[in-house]
C-alpha cells in the first residue's frame, strides 16, 4: 500500500483528476458532434431535474400559505352560499323553521395547539378578541363540530375541544328528529355517542347525525357523523354510538361561528328566570 | 531502466496507434493496451504524474489515431487516479517497499491477470459509453465490452511482460 499521503496530496490529486477529465471531455465535445449532441442532452436532463426538484422544494414550503388562502377562499365561499340559502328561506317561507341560520358571523382560524391524549382536551386557536371572536362561540370544521371558545386573548382563543368529557352538544338523528345530547366516547378520535333518545323514536343504523339547533352556540342542520350500534340503558333511553364526520386527530382549519343574538336570548333567559322567582 | 521503461513506452504508444488504425475487425471489440501500460508505470511514480503520462498517452492516441479527440484521455486518466489503490489492494504494500514493477514472475499469474482485467474494465466502460454517446443499444455496448476486455486482456498479458522488467535482473 501507499504510504500515508497527506491530504493535500490528495486533494490536489482530485483537482487534477477533475481537471484532466474537463479538458478531455471539452475536447470530446468540442471536435464531435455525436458527443456534443450527447453532453447536451445529458445536461440538459441534468438541468431540467435540478428545477424540477428546487420547484418541488419551493412548492412544498409555501404550502401552508397557499392552505391559509384556501381556508379563507372557502369561508368567502360558505357565506356566499349562506346568502343563497337565505334569499331562499325568503323566497319561500315554508322553507323557514329548518334553515334558519341567520344571526351568525363566520370567522376561519387556524389551530395552534391542540391535545387528543387526555380527556380533558383543548385547543388553541390564532384568532382572538381583535378578530371579533367571543366567549361561548361555537367552533366547526366543513366535517362537523370541533368545540366552544372558552377564554379569549387578543390574539388568541382558548378552547374546550369535542374531545372533551365534560362537553356536550344537542344533536338530532335524521329520520326520527329525535334530539339528544351528543358527547365524546373517551376512547377514539372520532367516536362519540348519542344519549337520551327515548325508546319510542325510530332508529336505524346509518341515519345521519345533526345538530339540532337547540343551544345559542351552533346553528342547526351541521352533520356531525353516522348513527351506528344503539344499547338501551336503564330501560328508558336508548344510547347510540357515532362515528363523526371529523377525525380530531386530523384538524388544521376551523370556523369560529359567533351568535350575533346570543345577548338577546341571554337576557330573555335571565328575566325569565326573574319572573319565575 | 528508467530509460529501457521510457523507449519501450513510447513504443507501445505506437503499437496502440497502429492498434486503432488497422485492427477493426467488427464493430464489436476494439483492442487496448493503454489500461495495462499505465498500470505497469514504475509504482515510485506518483499519482499525479501517472495521471499527467496517462492523459498525454492518451491525447497521443487520440491525434495519431481514427476515433473521437479526447476520448482515449478521457477514459484512461481514471485508469492512473485509481492505479496505486488498485495495486495497494490486489499486490499489497510490496511493491511499494520494494519499489519494485509488477512482473508476473514475481506475483503470480492471476494477480497480475486480475489488475489487467479490472484496469482495462475500467478504461473500456467509459471509452464505450462515451464512444456510443447514447446512440447504441445495451446489448451492443454489453458485448463489445465483453469481447473488447477478452481481446485487449490477451494482447495485455503478453505485452506486460515488456514493460514490467525486473529491476534486480
Amino acid at each position: 500500500m501507499p504510504k500515508e499521503r497527506p491530504v493535500v496530496s490528495k486533494i490536489i490529486n482530485l483537482a487534477v483528476f477533475i481537471l484532466l477529465e474537463i479538458a478531455s471531455l471539452h475536447m470530446l465535445s468540442n471536435n464531435n458532434q455525436l458527443q456534443r449532441l450527447w453532453f447536451a442532452r445529458i445536461s440538459h436532463g441534468f438541468m431540467a431535474k435540478t428545477w424540477g426538484t428546487t420547484q418541488a422544494i419551493g412548492n412544498y414550503f409555501s404550502l401552508k400559505k397557499q392552505n391559509d388562502e384556501l381556508a379563507l377562499d372557502n369561508e368567502r365561499l360558505r357565506e356566499i352560499v349562506r346568502g343563497y340559502e337565505q334569499a331562499a328561506i325568503k323566497a319561500d317561507s315554508s322553507m323557514k323553521p329548518v334553515l334558519g341560520k341567520d344571526g351568525f358571523n363566520y370567522i376561519p382560524a387556524t389551530i395552534i395547539k391542540s391535545g387528543t391524549s387526555t380527556q380533558h382536551n383543548y385547543l388553541i386557536l390564532d384568532k382572538g378578541s381583535e378578530d371579533g371572536v367571543v366567549e361561548n362561540s361555537g367552533i366547526i370544521s366543513s366535517k362537523g363540530v370541533i368545540g366552544i371558545v372558552d377564554a379569549v386573548s387578543k390574539h388568541y382563543s382558548f378552547a374546550i375541544s369535542f374531545l372533551n368529557k365534560e362537553l356536550n352538544i344537542s344533536a338530532r338523528l335524521d329520520t326520527s328528529g329525535a334530539v339528544g345530547p351528543l358527547a365524546w366516547d373517551g376512547i377514539s378520535t372520532n367516536g362519540a355517542v348519542l344519549k337520551e333518545i327515548p325508546l319510542q323514536f325510530k332508529y336505524n343504523p346509518g341515519d345521519t347525525v345533526y345538530t339540532s339547533g337547540y343551544s345559542a352556540i351552533f346553528p342547526p342542520d351541521i352533520p356531525l357523523g353516522i348513527a351506528g350500534e344503539a344499547k338501551v340503558i336503564n330501560g328508558a333511553t336508548n344510547e347510540i354510538s357515532v362515528r363523526l364526520f371529523q377525525d380530531h386527530s386530523a384538524l388544521k382549519y376551523v370556523t369560529i361561528i359567533e351568535n350575533t343574538r346570543l345577548s338577546e336570548i341571554a337576557e330573555i333567559e335571565s328575566r325569565e328566570k326573574e319572573v319565575k322567582k | 531502466m528508467r530509460k529501457t521503461f521510457t523507449f519501450t513506452y513510447i513504443l507501445m504508444v505506437i503499437a496502440q496507434m497502429i492498434l486503432s488504425n488497422y485492427f477493426h475487425f467488427t464493430p464489436f471489440a476494439m483492442l487496448t493496451i493503454l489500461p495495462a501500460m499505465v498500470l505497469c508505470i514504475p509504482t515510485k511514480v506518483d499519482t499525479f504524474l501517472a495521471m499527467i503520462i496517462a492523459f498525454a498517452t492518451g491525447l497521443a492516441v487520440d491525434l495519431f489515431a481514427e476515433g473521437a479527440l479526447g476520448i482515449n484521455a478521457l477514459s484512461l486518466v481514471p485508469v492512473a487516479f485509481l492505479r496505486k489503490t488498485l495495486i495497494g489492494t490486489i499486490f499489497g504494500v510490496e511493491p511499494f517497499e520494494q519499489k519494485e514493477n509488477l512482473t508476473i514472475k514475481k506475483y503470480g499469474f492471476a494477480r497480475v491477470s486480475f489488475a489487467i482485467i479490472l484496469v482495462t474494465a475500467i478504461f473500456l466502460i467509459i471509452y464505450i459509453l462515451a464512444d456510443s454517446a447514447g446512440t447504441r443499444p445495451l446489448w451492443f455496448l454489453g458485448t463489445k465490452f465483453g469481447l473488447s476486455l477478452l481481446a485487449s486482456y490477451l494482447v495485455s498479458i503478453i505485452l506486460v511482460n515488456l514493460l514490467s522488467y525486473d529491476d534486480r535482473r
